[in-house]
């Protein structure tokens, strides 16, 4: 116990809920302990040094050769100035400054830039676009919603602390929770969220819109004359639109069940006319569960330095924003990009087996603290600090809170953060192409 | 030396040094204004182009969530206005919420170095300093809201003043504010219950407390502390025909507090184009008996010197709404059905900001009174140091419509013009065509330089006497040689591209092509407490912040590593506050 001490608040950059009240232990600056947090939390502070990448690699045949930091850094700067229709991914999984310096390069090279957003709550960008949004802040939820619904989604396993944190907790005004807040879930199937839920209702796949499309017909007093929609009976939904409309401070939380399902932004603009609809009975809001830690940090960046949130493509000097057109996974299965800059994302693994042919056939530059499935096919790997362990920087919670990682442990020896390497590739790329 | 300037043959006008189109040399050593320079001074000959302080803006929105939310919502209007990059500046969109670096380019592009944020959620402050950084040539201050927060309330209820102003010198430090934004005090609160507040003396949910008391509190501490600025006040009932009632009676019910140092200027009223619709007598509040309220207003700040407004001057055309105002936006929603956002924000703005896009239409009589009430104001009133032009930017056009306002001001011809164009209520219901007034260049240089900075406290800013940092703007018009109210169109031309603008002594745009970065400050305000007093506010402000909100106390304040390049310090001395 040479050097032993106790971090208290520490910020937990795993998922969008962003617990900041974890309390960890380092001991001869490993991290050996971790308080308060769930499992997926504490993995990540207790694991952080498994699976690292700790030396820069080039691939060369079937074998990832070691090389320096600066030869990779070359290499990379070599691949973007060469490709004529470069991409840059990712980026959720890191802070917003490794964003601003995406972004730098992306408008130096004319690449398109992507955040992870449009493989997951994209289609409620989209559906934003459409509709607006009355977005829910978490303390409010806590402090005064006697109505909660998650809609297509499953916190008890993807925000393990949701629930605990903002629904099942006494908030200011609602001193017993169980008693004085109802909780809802919607979803396909049951789930472990389900089952602890007040009601759950249990909806055939891809009839969302549908239900939707009722429950505000339902709200506005028109009369449906069929027996059931999706698979729910008239009279729950009945039942539910009522309870909607009696809350005093209603929230619906939703997921990918709804922003992925058929009929994606088309669902999400759906749910939010809907929550619209309710705002001339009484009080709602809503909020997309946010998965990575920082997409909304993604969003966020992209938006003020671009004036789009995803999808960017600076090819003609200026922004452009087309989802469906310049969204990582549509350019791929096109083979419309030559190069990637994939950074804090693991593409190979959560793409569409389409898009990861494209990916296959391209050479991939890849930013990562830890060995994953691009890694193994990427053409140069550079490994980096984990923000929030390894590194500072700022992120934004699920409801847009901005929070500030703290730098934890040292990261192993050589490896920088996002943004540095970032920012030395964009020195080297503008050396070679000014050659 | 080659830090030092002169600006040779200035037709300078200065209203705080009393120098009204004078011919003059300006002298800039280090980026200040000083008497002389020597004899290898780089020489700018301006051959009499008119010459004035640069602009100063109190009250556009121009950073944070609220903006990023417009800016998320509305992607047809950026693509009207896509702006590549150049050697020395970076690519983004212009139009009507322009990304970060545009904005920094357009202010610079207009002559204008210096902006104020006007509503910043203080508990997402790190996400405007962040922002910040991506925010060129201007200097910036942000505007903290407190009238909707329950920490405010807490110290109200309990009659606490001093507690009160504690938490907001603790916001102020923590977060890098310059002073106190109150909006629809009570009245965005109500909205968590789906409701608003209107009129001053209605209690509002969950507390024993009134839109009156909260205005008067805020006010009482703001004058407590000694804050520079005065609070900066977004009144109740927004948007409601006859509400310039209702904003009289909240002047009213502050005229009575001192100000600190003998200083008149208790408050200062914003966006006045929506808080002073007049009603035709014998009228209910209904839109079609809407009048203009300006010169009602006008005449009540004839009376009464206790508070200084902005216009908020329509546009016409594009704009987007955004507001700390949630049940106003909420209404202009269910008017418009077009987009609708609401931001709730945890504790500090419950029922939430509000995001609502508009378009200003000329054949709609309401817009046509709305443009004719802050015209009519301005041109109505004695004293135009207490009159700042600014357009709510986005709210009621982008801040790039800065020149069209001025050609209304400053040319009778152009009203004219305009008023044959729209609504005839415009006409009808308002006095604007009986107006001859014409604002001078002087006017001019009152209303966006000297008075704004006057009335937020920036000492260095709005002149150039010795010692101001040299901040200039030059346009490209001879003022002797041209009669600009029979040429409004030059009006447009010369106020919307600079020939020369200055950042502390550096040339940042010259006939709108933009140097790379220029030299630049955020201002905050840091109110020194007695020390039991400042030990107070950090422990119950711990315990309420976390019995309140769901994030830590600890996690509450923006780092320094976010501010320390930026940040510009005025440390003032408010120990006098009793613990």
């Amino acid at each position: 116990m040479a050097d032993a001490h106790i971090l208290e608040n520490v910020v937990c950059p795993f998922c969008g809920c962003l617990c900041d009240d974890l309390r960890l232990t380092i001991e001869n600056d490993v991290i050996v302990q971790c308080e308060r947090g769930c499992a997926l939390g504490k993995a990540k502070f207790l694991h952080y040094r498994e699976d690292r990448m700790l030396s820069s690699t080039l691939r060369q045949g079937s074998s990832q050769i070691e090389i320096s930091l600066e030869t990779a850094i070359d290499h990379a700067a070599r691949i973007l100035v060469e490709a004529r229709r470069p991409l840059i991914y990712g980026l959720s999984s890191t802070e917003n400054d490794a964003h601003r310096e995406a972004y730098r390069l992306a408008e130096y090279i004319g690449a398109v830039v992507d955040n992870t957003s449009s493989v997951c709550h994209g289609p409620s960008i989209i559906g934003t676009q459409a509709s607006g949004e009355p977005m829910a802040s978490l303390a409010e939820v806590r402090n005064r919603a006697d109505l909660v619904i998650y809609w297509g989604a499953n916190p008890l396993y993807a925000h393990p602390r949701h629930v605990n944190r903002f629904v099942r907790a006494p908030g200011e005004y609602i001193r017993d929770p169980k008693a004085e807040r109802q909780m809802w879930v919607v979803d396909v199937r049951e789930s472990v969220t389900s089952r602890i839920a007040n009601r759950s209702l249990i909806i055939t796949p891809g009839s969302d819109l549908e239900v939707i499309g009722t429950l505000r017909a339902l709200v506005r007093g028109h009369t449906v004359d069929v027996a059931s929609v999706g698979g729910v009976s008239l009279d729950t939904l009945c039942e539910l639109a009522n309870a909607m409309k009696r809350a005093k401070y209603g929230v619906l939380f939703y997921g990918l069940g709804l922003t992925q399902s058929r009929g994606r932004h088309n669902n999400i603009d759906a749910a939010i006319r809907l929550v619209q609809d309710l705002n001339s009975f009484t009080k709602w809001s809503m909020l997309p569960m946010r998965g990575h830690y920082n997409v909304t940090g993604a969003n966020k960046t992209s938006t003020w330095t671009t004036g789009y949130p995803y999808a960017v493509d600076y090819s003609r000097g200026y922004p452009r924003y087309q989802p469906g057109e310049y969204t990582a996974v549509d350019l791929l299965r096109r083979r419309e990009v030559d190069a990637l800059l994939n950074v804090a994302a693991d593409p190979a693994a959560h793409f569409p087996r389409d898009a990861i042919r494209g990916l296959k056939s391209i050479p991939i530059i890849n930013l990562d603290p830890k060995r994953n499935l691009t890694s193994l096919i990427a053409s140069v790997n550079i490994p980096t600090a984990i923000a929030g362990i390894e590194c500072d920087g700022a992120v934004a919670r699920m409801d847009g809170l901005p929070l500030y990682l703290k730098k934890i442990v040292e990261p192993p020896e050589g490896i920088l953060p996002d943004r540095e390497v970032l920012r030395m590739i964009f020195d080297r790329v503008k050396e070679v192409s000014d050659n | 030396m080659s830090n030092e300037i002169l600006l040779k043959n200035c037709s300078l006008f200065d209203p705080v040094q009393g120098i009204d189109g004078e011919t003059v040399d300006i002298a800039i050593r280090d980026g200040r204004i000083v008497e002389s320079v020597g004899s290898k001074a780089t020489i700018i000959n301006l051959h009499h182009r008119l010459v004035m302080p640069g602009g100063v803006d109190l009250h556009s929105h121009i950073l944070g969530s609220k903006i990023g939310m417009a800016r998320t919502m509305m992607p047809e209007y950026h693509r009207t206005d896509p702006v590549p990059r150049t050697d020395t500046t970076r690519a983004g969109i212009g139009a009507i919420v322009p990304s970060s670096f545009v904005i920094g380019y357009r202010y610079a592009q207009m002559g204008y170095t210096t902006v104020i944020e006007p509503a910043v959620p203080a508990l997402k402050a790190l996400n405007v300093w962040e922002e910040l950084a991506d925010v060129p040539h201007i200097d910036v201050g942000l505007l903290p809201m407190f009238s909707n927060s329950m920490i405010t309330y807490h110290y109200l209820q309990n009659d606490d003043l001093s507690g009160l102003a504690a938490y907001i010198a603790w916001i102020l430090r923590k977060t890098g504010g310059m002073g106190v934004k109150v909006v629809n005090p009570g009245g965005t609160y109500a909205w968590a219950h789906g409701m608003n507040v209107r009129e001053l003396d209605t209690t509002i949910p969950d507390w024993d407390l009134t839109p009156r008391k909260i205005i008067r509190g805020l006010v009482e501490a703001v004058e407590s502390l000694g804050l520079p600025h005065p609070v900066h006040l977004h009144p109740n009932n927004l948007g409601k025909v006859g509400n310039v009632e209702t904003t009289i009676a909240q002047l009213e019910a502050v005229r009575d507090i001192k100000g600190h140092n003998g200083r008149k200027h208790i408050i200062h009223l914003t966006h006045i184009s929506f808080d002073s619709l007049g009603m035709m007598d014998e009228g209910v509040p209904e839109w079609k008996y809407v009048s203009s309220g300006g010169l009602e207003l006008a005449e009540y700040a004839n009376k009464n010197d206790h508070f200084t407004v902005d216009l908020g001057q329509i546009t016409f055309g594009p704009a987007i709404t955004m507001t700390g105002d949630g049940p106003f936006q909420f209404s202009l929603y269910q008017m418009t059905h077009n987009k609708w956002s609401n931001l709730s924000v945890d504790v500090e703005l419950p029922g939430g900001a509000g995001i609502v896009p508009y378009i200003y239409n000329p054949r709609s009589p309401a817009n046509a009174v709305q443009w004719a009430i802050a015209l009519e104001y301005a041109l109505s009133i004695d004293d135009v140091w207490r009159c700042v032009m600014t357009t709510d930017s986005p709210n009621a056009g982008p801040f790039t419509q800065y020149p069209l306002v001025l050609s209304w001001l400053m040319s009778r011809e152009q009203r004219k013009i305009w008023a044959d164009k729209i609504h005839p209520f415009a006409k009808e219901r308002s006095t604007l065509m009986d107006i001859e007034r014409e604002w001078s260049f002087y006017d001019v240089a009152i209303s966006t330089r000297a008075a704004p900075a006057r009335i937020l406290g920036l000492q260095n800013k709005g002149h150039l006497g010795v010692g101001a940092d040299a901040d200039v703007a030059v346009y490209d018009i001879v003022p002797v040689k041209i009669d600009l109210a029979k040429n409004p169109d030059r009006i447009l031309s010369a106020f919307s591209t600079s020939f020369l603008t200055l950042k502390r002594g550096e040339v940042v745009a010259k006939n709108g092509v933009l140097a790379g970065d220029g030299p630049r400050q955020v201002h905050t305000i840091h109110p020194q407490l007695d020390p039991a007093l400042w030990n107070r506010i950090n422990h119950e402000l711990e315990d309420l912040i976390n019995r309140f909100y769901v994030h830590s106390f600890h996690n509450y304040a923006v780092p320094s590593r976010y501010r320390e390049n930026m940040e510009q310090r005025s440390v003032i001395q408010s120990e006098r506050i009793s613990p």
